[in-house]
């Protein structure tokens, strides 16, 4: 057995040790206040800026409700995806080894969308909508699946600084606590697999890749991540916590100093991942 | 909400800023920005946002049909003129 069999047999096991019943393992409270936080407040979009710190405490918190309706309405649209793509992947030819693993995949990141889909129905009675579109196009042999999992790896370890943070957060409120941690605890292995994934199938294609090829996937890995941050940054979500001309605000904070700097630390880790690998040639303006 | 003219305009300005890949004087209002790939799937999320922003409306993108996006006569016609019929 190989290293890379080895490791997801480790990460099958660990999946079949860590099972929940998502129906039963979850307390719902009622109702959620939205005058507590919902959101680290040093991870809500706007944290550091003028439009954040000119709103009173108790606005904040309101904001910090609607970027945790945000948060988990991405996640719910970056799993969808996801989980259409590893079905598709499932037992296809060449996948006999990470095939048992995809099984776990599918099974845990339904859990997952049913507790998002729970706490934005639940409390907010509505999950944003999503904006994304892929178009279809010719790839090379390999191109696609590469694609598929360098996208995934990348949504999925923004979201993990976020739910690692969260999930210690004691000003939070108790539920969403919760689902950090239990996105956080599967997550931990979605990401070795993703990343041990990712590594292996570049090793495999990208001597057989034209460099016009590794050029064109290294662009549209960079252009995703600032696609992905973008999503972060929600008018729907402002205009929803009472902030005046959202699209104003949105377009503004992105630009701002401290913003890309938050998103410059929470990335990091996953550009430098990417870039060791040789996948992303040159570092993303973030 | 802006004028027929202005919204023309506030499009054609935005693909050329955003795509990079042509100049104003190149962008008619039939050239198909999808299909020649003057503006990329990632971009579309980008042009998705202001069309919400100039139409005050939000868009669910699982209840539009393929090819709104085609031209900018023809996202005129899809998120523009049912307002103003």
């Amino acid at each position: 057995m190989n290293t890379f069999e080895a490791s997801v047999e480790k990460l099958c096991s660990a999946s079949i040790k860590d099972y929940i019943n998502p129906y039963s393992y979850l307390e719902w409270p009622e109702k959620i206040d939205t005058e507590q936080w919902s959101t680290t407040p040093e991870l809500i979009s706007l944290y550091g800026t003028p439009f954040y710190d000119g709103l009173s405490t108790a606005e904040q918190q309101r904001l910090s409700f609607y970027e945790a309706i945000n948060f988990f309405s991405l996640n719910i649209h970056g799993e969808k995806s996801l989980i259409e793509g590893l079905a598709q992947r499932l037992y296809r030819k060449g996948n006999d080894l990470v095939s048992p693993y995809i099984h776990h995949f599918l099974d845990e990141e339904n859990k997952h969308m049913i507790y998002f889909g729970g706490f934005c129905v639940r409390y907010a009675g509505k999950v944003y909508p999503d904006r994304k579109m892929v178009f279809t196009r010719e790839y090379e042999p390999g191109e696609d699946d590469f694609m598929f999992f360098g996208k995934v790896l990348i949504f999925e370890e923004i979201v993990d600084v976020y739910n690692k943070r969260m999930a210690k957060d004691e000003r939070l409120a108790p539920i969403v606590r919760q689902i950090n941690f239990l996105h956080h605890r599967d997550e931990s292995r979605h990401l070795a697999f993703g990343r041990l994934l990712v590594k292996n199938m570049y090793e495999r294609y990208s001597d057989v890749w034209s460099m016009d090829t590794r050029e064109r996937i290294s662009e549209y890995l960079k252009n995703y991540l600032q696609a992905t941050w973008k999503e972060y940054y929600n008018p729907a979500a402002y205009k929803d916590a009472g902030l005046k001309d959202a699209f104003d605000v949105q377009e503004q904070a992105l630009q701002m100093q401290a913003t890309r700097k938050h998103r410059a630390e929470v990335s990091a880790g996953c550009i430098r991942f990417l870039m060791e690998n040789g996948i992303l040639l040159e570092q993303p303006q973030l | 909400m802006k004028t027929e003219s202005e919204i023309r305009q506030t499009l054609r300005e935005w693909i050329v800023r955003t795509s990079g890949k042509i100049r104003a004087e190149e962008l008619d209002d039939d050239t198909p920005i999808i299909e020649r790939r003057i503006i990329s799937s990632l971009q579309l999320t980008d042009l998705i946002l202001m069309l919400e922003r100039l139409s005050d409306s939000p868009i669910d993108i699982e209840m539009l049909k393929p090819g709104v996006f085609r031209d900018i006569n023809t996202i005129y016609r899809n998120f523009f003129e049912p307002a103003r019929a």
